[in-house]
């Protein structure tokens, strides 16, 4: 079975394989210092993937000792965690569909979709405390860094009222 | 207190201008904004915010200062290039727009934005500790010829990089040129003797020339400074190279004709200002005004260079 | 003595309260706000100090630098979000004390630490300037090199009882931090021709998204509302024997803000965490750290006010701003035609007397204006979960939007937020991420700078005694930390290594 360790060092394995293919890929110039740009993130590149190679292989030793003294404990260790994984997708979702609408649709509506949409997925009842949240909460965030901080938000939509 | 003085008579200044704009000529626009990439208090920031407080008589129209910073200049360069081409928008161009355009290859580069006018050039000097034994230019070179020099930049592919990577060449001595984060951390090493001499504009040192810290052995201009009338020219020493930071505008491709004669005006008069011209001097700068025909060449000439430069050195492809 | 007197009379120039008590209030509104940085509170404000006398002027913006890097520990505490970097060290265990019910407490403490950190700072700004400015003088590259690993060693300690997990998390760190300009030549580096990461990533951006986006997808992946301790929204100052606790991790605190303040570039953040390491490391309690320690608290936070203060030395005696803050200061001093550096005193010494008066005034306004806003701001982390995580979700994604009016930093922050998402799943640590962020430019600009001083010769760091010093100090650190490790091992002891809350 896949222990925590296991995933973490060959995560960590291919991280640094796939930033070791870029840093031999970095160019060279004249104006370079001996070590170059590509110097230090080589080396990082490599340290990752050997730190990754000693966490794999602590994981499985340490689950060879385990398996020898016959816990069960490891079982339940990813009991669940797919469902999580879901769970907290759908929140990322919510905040990539946030990134890629409030150009379009400004910054006061984006906001205030966000506040309802996420207190909502988050499990809030009160669908008209929900809405009375969203609304004005926007407008206090909107008030905060629109007109006392003087922040360029987009203003997309509402571009036309000036708001 | 006579700093006070100075302020208000700044705002006396900008309420009189006001009355002016009644009387100035009509420029196409109400209002001109002019974007800098450079964050708040920084150098182009504050030129053209004073630039803002003196122009607007001059130009007949508001003018407000905007900060688009991000991409160093990448992001102002974007929104410009995009603007409308009828003199309510410009860009404060440094050389830093044209590294950035060959460096990092953004979608809309300074070739697709058109020069306006020219309004500085910054004197870079070359200066050294008060400390140290060297007296010229010439000291520091054959300090480096003997052994090993190391000279300062105050950033990484800028253009006081270039110069002394032109110095060297020009020289044939074979000199560590140490980068540094701006042009603070490189004074610290001058003065602390880690490195021989350092690049930078006057603006930034000021400071230390008047306490006696530090000790100027050369300018990059192409003639003698007014401030310093006894400091030789690089060229004059014998190396070949002037460096030219410059400070103007510019805008949207196809700037109409009346709007680049207002400007050409209203930067003459400006410049001929004498509480701007107060100001200016103060802070070291050099007025070099530049008409809109001489500012396109010299942008185009200026930017083939740096890129000559950045490819024969190999940053660039 | 003279500078006492000279002060004195700006005490009561109420140009100077004024400004100094909007500055500070304003410092604290936008260091509270996660994303807006010390130095955009700052430049916010440059514009109307065009209008101020000189005076005023410079004391607003310092005063609205002092209150950022106190606010920039409020969301630290009560919402897990550094609202500024220097604040990431608060974020372990003033987090934890909030999630025990003692937000009241953690804010209190983390208040008056500030307030202590502000004056300790001024004091020696007003009277070691001359001395503290030679240290920072005698800092070579090789010296700043040996100074970013010295602050690297503290990763030994903060790793958990995985040292190799702590070590992938912190080469992450470095990792993230070689995105953008190359330090000397200049070139791009893992920018994939995008003009936003031309400047490097904001380690702001990585912190919100560790720290708090992370934490807001581990409760919407739970679901089932959970337990909570919800505080009083009251302020809550430590009683006599608790304060007493304190005072050594606020003196290290001082001490290490003092140091770093003065170095330009070294910062705030270095200094919170250093300081959060020695306070550990010389506590009687270390075994609470992670878990809700006082000092845990305490030493960060006077740390980064200190650093505030200190800060100001290189920037009055040479004209050198070793920070965006103290960038935005020094424009705020050119704007009206005064330069500072070695002149300074000789040609504007008033304003730079009003400007101690106002530091004083803020660092008394900061307590009083800090007690009559928090109570607010913990009645608000009182809110019922979904909305309050929805209100968080929101201002943070504000937030960083602010920092460059893009969209694409939200997407960073975002996959930060990832990222330490299955950090925390596979039980990684975090904060050695933010170490190597935070220490990456530093550590490889100043190597490789010092080798092109050298040609190549590495007894350049041996040969610089600061360099030397400061390098023997990290390996004694590192040693140290490895040997006690391998010592519990043996003695089949559980390591007391200690780790920020780990969640499944």
């Amino acid at each position: 079975m896949l222990t925590r360790d296991f995933v973490g060092g060959v995560a960590s394995i291919a991280i640094g394989a796939v930033y070791l293919f870029f840093a031999y890929q970095l160019r060279t110039s004249a104006l370079d210092d001996s070590m170059g740009p590509g110097g230090l993130p080589r080396v990082y590149g490599w340290l990752l993937i050997g730190l990754g190679a000693i966490l794999t292989i602590q994981a499985i030793v340490s689950r060879r000792m385990a398996v020898a003294g016959a816990t069960t404990d490891e079982k339940g260790e990813w009991d669940g965690q797919g469902r999580k994984l879901l769970f907290a997708a759908g929140l990322l979702a919510i905040g990539v569909g946030y990134i890629f609408l409030v150009e379009t649709l400004g910054y006061l509506i984006s906001v205030a979709v966000l506040l309802l949409v996420t207190a909502l997925y988050l499990g809030a009842g009160n669908k008209g405390r929900v809405l009375s949240v969203a609304v004005l909460g926007a407008i206090f965030l909107w008030v905060m860094f629109v007109i006392v901080l003087g922040v360029r938000m987009p203003s997309g939509l509402l571009a036309s009222l000036s708001l | 207190m006579h700093k006070l003085y100075f302020v208000s008579a700044a705002a006396a200044a900008v309420l009189a201008g006001g009355l002016a704009v009644a009387q100035a000529q009509e420029y196409p626009v109400d209002t001109v904004t002019l974007v800098t990439h450079s964050s708040p208090g920084g150098g182009s920031d504050v030129f053209l915010r004073e630039l803002s407080r003196y122009l607007s008589p001059y130009l007949g129209a508001n003018v407000i200062v905007e900060n688009i910073s991000g991409g160093s200049g990448a992001k102002a360069m974007a929104q410009l290039a995009q603007a409308p081409a009828d003199g309510s928008i410009f860009y404060a161009t440094t050389p830093t727009f044209i590294y950035t355009s060959l460096l990092s290859e953004p979608e809309y580069k300074y070739t697709d934005l058109e020069p306006l006018v020219n309004f500085f050039i910054d004197p870079e000097v070359i200066y050294t500790s008060a400390k140290s034994e060297f007296k010229t230019l010439e000291d520091v070179i054959q300090y480096a010829r003997d052994g090993r020099g190391q000279w300062g930049a105050a950033n990484p592919a800028s253009l006081e990089r270039q110069a002394l990577e032109q110095l060297k060449a020009a020289s044939g001595v074979n000199a560590a040129v140490v980068t540094h984060e701006g042009g603070g951390d490189m004074m610290i090493n001058v003065l602390n003797g880690t490195l021989q001499i350092g690049v930078g504009e006057v603006q930034e040192i000021q400071s230390q020339i008047e306490a006696g810290e530090l000790r100027l052995l050369a300018t990059f201009s192409d003639q003698r400074l007014d401030a310093f009338p006894d400091l030789p020219t690089v060229k004059e020493s014998g190396y070949d190279v002037v460096v030219r930071k410059f400070r103007g505008l510019a805008g949207p491709k196809g700037l109409p004709d009346d709007v680049v004669a207002a400007w050409e005006a209203a930067t003459q008069k400006v410049l001929a200002d004498p509480k701007y011209k107060e100001a200016y001097e103060g802070a070291n700068l050099r007025a070099e005004f530049m008409p809109h025909v001489d500012y396109v060449t010299f942008i185009e000439t200026f930017g083939t260079e740096t890129a000559d430069f950045l490819k024969k050195t190999g940053v660039i492809e | 003595m003279e500078t006492l007197t000279h002060t004195a009379a700006f005490l009561f120039d109420w140009h100077v309260i004024l400004a100094a008590l909007i500055g500070v209030t304003w410092g604290i509104m936008g260091g509270a706000l996660p994303g807006i940085s010390p130095s955009i509170t700052m430049a916010l404000l440059l514009p109307f100090t065009y209008t101020l006398d000189p005076t005023s002027a410079i004391v607003l913006l310092a005063s609205t630098y002092i209150g950022a890097e106190y606010g920039g520990s409020v969301p630290a505490i009560l919402i897990r979000t550094p609202g500024t970097n220097a604040a990431a060290a608060t974020v372990i265990d003033g987090y934890e004390m909030n999630r025990q019910g003692k937000a009241g407490l953690a804010l209190g403490i983390s208040l008056y630490s500030g307030v202590i950190g502000s004056l300790f700072g001024l004091a020696m700004l007003m009277t070691l300037s001359g001395p503290l400015a030679k240290v920072a003088l005698a800092f070579t590259p090789m010296a700043y090199f040996a100074l970013g690993i010295l602050g690297l060693s503290v990763i030994a300690t903060l790793s958990g009882e995985n040292l190799v997990k702590g070590l992938i998390a912190a080469i992450l760190g470095l990792i993230i931090a070689t995105i953008g300009s190359d330090p000397v030549t200049g070139g791009t580096r893992f920018t994939f021709g995008s003009a936003e990461l031309l400047g490097g990533i904001e380690p702001v951006m990585i912190m919100v998204g560790l720290f708090a986006m992370s934490e807001l997808l581990v409760q919407a992946s739970k679901r089932e509302q959970d337990e909570r301790v919800t505080s009083r929204p009251r302020i809550q100052f430590p009683d006599w024997p608790l304060a007493k606790r304190l005072i050594p991790a606020q003196i290290i605190g001082n001490g290490i803000g003092t140091f770093e303040g003065v170095m330009p570039g070294a910062g705030g953040t270095i200094a919170s965490f250093m300081s959060y390491n020695e306070a550990r490391r010389w506590s009687r309690h270390p075994e609470e750290f992670g878990k809700g320690s006082p000092e845990g608290i305490a030493a960060p936070e006077t740390a980064n006010n200190t650093v505030a203060e200190t800060a100001l030395v290189p920037l009055l005696s040479f004209g050198i701003p070793g920070s965006n803050s103290t960038a935005i200061l020094l424009g705020g001093f050119l704007i009206h035609g005064i330069v500072p550096g070695p002149m300074l005193f000789q040609k504007s010494g008033e304003v730079v007397y009003g400007l101690y008066a106002g530091l004083f005034t803020a660092a008394i306004g900061q307590l009083l204006i800090g007690m009559a806003m928090l109570p607010v701001c913990i009645w608000l982390v009182n809110r019922p979960r979904p909305y309050l995580n929805a209100f968080i979700f929101a201002l943070i994604l504000s937030g960083i939007y602010s920092i460059h009016n893009e969209a694409f930093d939200l997407g960073i922050m975002i996959a930060a937020g990832m990222l330490g998402f299955f950090m925390r799943m596979l039980r990684f640590p975090f904060l050695p991420t933010v170490l190597g962020l935070v220490l990456g430019y530093l550590v490889e600009s100043n190597f490789r700078r010092s080798l092109v001083l050298s040609g190549d010769d590495w007894m350049i760091f041996v040969d610089d005694r600061i360099s030397l010093g400061l390098l023997i100090l990290a390996f004694l650190f590192i040693g140290g930390s490895i040997a006690k490790r391998i010592y519990d091992l043996v003695r089949h002891r559980p390591t007391s290594t200690f780790s920020e809350s780990a969640e499944s």
